[in-house]
This record gives C-alpha cells, sequence and structure tokens, in this order.
C-alpha cells in the first residue's frame, strides 16, 4: 500500500473511532435515524438520506468515497445481519 | 500473519470490524470501508451506502454479471451483481484480490445496510478469525 492511501485509510480509521466513541453524543444531538459523516473528528454533514449527505459532501470539494459516514441507528436497536 | 480488526458496539452489539481500501478498474472504484466480520455470511456483500458513496451508478452496474440466484434478505430476496477482481487492501498488513457482491436494488431498509467480510473471504485467503469479545480483541491470523 502506498503511502497516500495508507493515509487516506489512517484518516479514515480515525473518523470511525470518533464515530464510535461519541455514538452517544451524536444520539443526544438528535442525528438518530440519520447518515452521519465525519471528517477530521467532526460531523461535517447529516441527512436521513445517505444521497444528501452525499450531495453536501461533494458540494465542499470532498470525495465521498474517502469520507466516513454511517448511519445513527437508535439506542436499544439490533442489527441482525 | 495478522490482520488487526477492530471491536466495536455497533448496532446493538459487539462487533468485529476491518476497514479497508477498495480498487476495481471497471466500474472504476477507489474508495475506502467500514466492514463488518459476518460468520453466518458466505459471500463477501458490498452496503448499498458504501455503494452510493463510491459513486457507482446503477448505469455503470448494467454490463456486470449477475448472480443467477437472489439472496434471501429480510423474509424478502435482493438481488446481486458480481463485481470480478476487486483488490481489498487492508492497510501495510495485507491485501487480495476477489469478487464481492454488489446490491442492486435500490430498497430503502437497505441503505443502512453495512458492508460484510462474508465467510468467502476467509476461505480465500485462509485466514481464521480470532474473535474474543470479552477482552475486545479480535484479528484475522494465517490458518496455514
Amino acid at each position: 500500500m502506498i503511502n497516500q492511501e495508507l493515509e487516506l485509510l489512517e484518516n479514515f480509521e480515525r473518523d470511525s473511532k470518533w464515530f464510535h466513541d461519541n455514538i452517544e453524543k451524536l444520539r443526544e444531538q438528535s442525528f438518530t435515524g440519520k447518515f452521519v459523516a465525519v471528517s477530521n473528528g467532526k460531523t461535517i454533514a447529516s441527512d436521513e438520506n445517505i444521497d444528501m449527505v452525499i450531495k453536501t459532501i461533494e458540494k465542499e470539494g470532498k470525495n465521498p468515497a474517502h469520507i466516513f459516514i454511517e448511519f445513527v441507528y437508535p439506542k436499544g436497536f439490533t442489527l441482525l445481519l | 500473519m495478522i490482520i488487526p480488526l477492530q471491536v466495536r458496539d455497533f448496532a446493538g452489539g459487539l462487533r468485529a470490524m476491518a476497514s479497508f481500501l477498495i480498487q476495481s478498474e471497471k466500474p472504476h472504484i477507489f474508495g475506502l470501508i467500514e466492514s463488518i466480520v459476518d460468520t453466518g455470511s458466505p459471500t463477501t456483500i458490498l452496503g448499498m451506502s458504501d455503494i452510493k458513496r463510491m459513486r457507482v451508478s446503477q448505469l455503470q452496474l448494467r454490463d456486470i454479471e449477475s448472480r443467477k440466484e437472489p439472496h434471501a434478505y429480510g423474509g424478502g430476496r435482493l438481488k446481486t451483481k458480481i463485481l470480478r477482481g476487486a483488490k481489498l487492501k487492508f492497510g501495510e498488513y495485507f491485501d487480495c484480490i476477489m469478487d464481492v457482491e454488489i446490491p442492486v436494488q435500490e430498497i430503502t431498509e437497505l441503505n443502512t445496510q453495512p458492508t460484510i467480510i462474508g465467510v468467502d473471504f476467509m476461505e480465500k485467503n485462509k485466514l481464521k478469525l480470532i474473535f474474543d469479545p470479552a477482552k475486545k480483541e479480535a484479528y484475522f491470523e494465517t490458518s496455514e
């Protein structure tokens, strides 16, 4: 893996960790039931519709394929795979 | 060889999760994905939201081979396409080339379904999963 790819992955993993560490705060801030985009440890977009989140990210000149986006499930909700 | 995984409390319980970079030439894909390792799933399948993030259009998917039989999913059926020869890179630890499946139906409930690393990934790469929820430790280890 080349350095640029490794850097992208490390940033992505850092934002993933931030999301999971702060999931309760996100719920308190009314993000439940929404997709949340995280970049550099802060939320940069959110919406119930992921297409809207992607559009917002693109408007900011960022590539959504490189941005961590995850759905905030309600507390107590269990996703069975 | 060991590939470290994250153990995260996600969507109702502890999961073994892996982030990786995925690359494909046709359709062009270059992006990052967080996945759940699911030994109950025989196949590796990308989540609909991840497909959307990669900006892969249904038009681009038109020429890709469809899986013959749909998957049973939530009492319904899910049609998928097969992305041949995708490259999956797990940081500095490991990379591989394998087929992954892509959902092609736009079902609202599926938009939140995460990407799943299935048993096919472990079989192809001869990896076993070590998962200790009590210690919150998880990793893939070469089984040879």
